[in-house]
């Protein structure tokens, strides 16, 4: 299998990564880079575990090439806090809220939840429950992370957060 | 970590850079545009591919035309949710905009495109039945050209379509709804997001310019047939006639008696006939109301 050095901008930094095209990104995210934030649940595109944004945008790592990824700006869940360290406050609320059980839905939803935030900052509820719709929590603990969300939205409206 | 089998990866730039691409590489190669289908069926092993060309940077394959009195052009590698959120779309093809964002979840709504729902040809697809009822026509273009087909025709059965070695799904062409015209999208599922539909449906009705008279319809079913189902009972019991609860029941009747459902894991043929009445009955009394206000 042919070997190539691709660039993907994952979380504003520039990585030279050897991969081969059938490479996954969820693979090359996790193995080759580092970022095991970004977590392999159901490989088939169903349960959200690996969401990531591309180009702001909500996708799913598990079911998207890494070579198609060139060019285009790649956000995980390492890139969500803020630049001194501290959480951002969708990862505040979550905390704060108790919107994290075992942990493994949760760098999706959080990434989902930001997707939303940065288009619509103040969604109703059910905008909200529409745009977590694609991210399976197996705890259930669904509630607390919609009252997460919400809680977070208010919070960034207050300070001015984009 | 090598899942997939191994194959090339192509990511032409222009149009013609692709069709050059597939007239060169033909049945070797599978097209990949949001991938949210064909990446699962590489991964499950459903299928194999020497080549993969990706023609989701391709410009000229994407976006949305939709201006007064023109009808809408909408590209192939157009996304899903571009679709959903399109204001000019939804007022003019609220069926379409519907029955977009109805698809998956917003992961995939944001990654899969237009061109994929059709092409991947799955009976249980949501965009090929307002498509159909819309009259959409799906334009296919290789290194000789580009041909035109409607959209029922265009696809044969499950996973079946009349694409042909070299040739690429580049847009869909939808006419001007008539005048004092409504058109609606329904279905059952078995959850509201992340499902694949039980049953659609989409219905197109057009008035009379008495506003009450039945002009022309056309309903479509999805998931009921290896292909999207055309009522063929149904124009030829409303048109002429001004629809009453009557009508409505022997509508649902006629349409329950065209749909040819099968037994599967997401429901039962009896449950798919039961909706389908069900659906006939609640999307003509919406597009016959929506089509009076029109």
């Amino acid at each position: 299998m042919k070997t190539q050095l691709i660039e993907l901008n994952i979380n504003d930094q520039i990585y030279e990564i050897p991969i081969t095209p059938v490479d996954l990104l969820v693979d090359v995210l996790r193995k080759k880079v580092g970022f095991t934030g970004t977590k392999k649940g159901c490989g088939q595109g169903d349960c959200g575990a690996c969401t990531v944004l591309i180009d702001g945008k909500t996708a799913l790592a598990c079911i998207t090439l890494a070579i198609a990824c060139q060019g285009k700006k790649i956000t995980t869940i390492e890139g969500v806090a803020n630049k001194d360290g501290s959480l951002h406050p969708i990862q505040q609320s979550f905390v704060e809220h108790g919107a994290v059980q075992c942990g493994f839905c949760s760098p999706g939803m959080i990434l989902s939840s930001k997707a939303l935030l940065d288009s619509n900052p103040s969604p109703s509820e059910l905008e909200v429950k529409r745009a977590l719709s694609g991210n399976m929590c197996r705890c259930t603990g669904y509630i607390l992370i919609l009252e997460a969300v919400h809680a977070a939205a208010e919070k960034m409206a207050q300070a001015g957060v984009k | 970590m090598y899942i997939l089998n191994n194959f090339e990866y192509f990511a032409p730039e222009t149009r013609s850079e692709a069709l050059e691409l597939a007239k060169k590489l033909g049945s070797k190669a599978k097209i990949l545009a949001g991938g949210t289908d064909l990446i699962i069926q590489l991964k499950e092993k459903m299928i194999t591919t020497e080549n993969i060309i990706n023609i989701s940077g391709v410009d000229e394959f994407k976006g949305i035309s939709c201006e007064p009195g023109k009808g809408a052009v909408i590209g192939a590698c157009t996304k899903i949710a571009d679709i959903e959120y399109s204001e000019a779309l939804r007022k003019k093809y609220p069926a379409l905009s519907f029955a977009a964002g109805e698809i998956g979840g917003p992961q995939v709504r944001s990654m899969a495109t237009l061109g994929g729902n059709s092409c991947h040809s799955s009976p249980a697809a949501e965009t090929p039945s307002p498509l159909s009822a819309l009259g959409a026509i799906v334009v296919i273009s290789s290194k000789s050209g580009d041909r035109e087909v409607p959209i029922e025709e265009f696809i044969l059965g499950n996973r079946k379509n009349v694409l042909a070695e070299g040739e690429i799904v580049t847009k869909f062409v939808l006419p001007e709804p008539a005048p004092k015209s409504a058109n609606r999208y329904a279905y059952i599922g078995l959850r509201n997001a992340m499902e694949i539909d039980a049953v659609n449906m989409a219905v197109n009705l057009v008035l009379e310019n008495d506003g009450e008279t039945i002009k022309a319809i056309k309903l479509v079913m999805g998931s009921v047939f290896p292909r999207p189902l055309i009522s063929e009972k149904i124009p030829a019991l409303l048109i002429g006639k001004k629809l009453n609860d009557e009508l409505v029941e022997q509508a649902a009747e006629v349409a329950q008696s065209e749909a040819k459902p099968i037994t599967d894991v997401r429901a039962s043929a009896e449950y798919r006939r039961d909706v389908v009445a069900t659906l006939t009955r609640r999307l003509l009394k919406e597009a016959y109301a929506a089509a009076k206000e029109a």
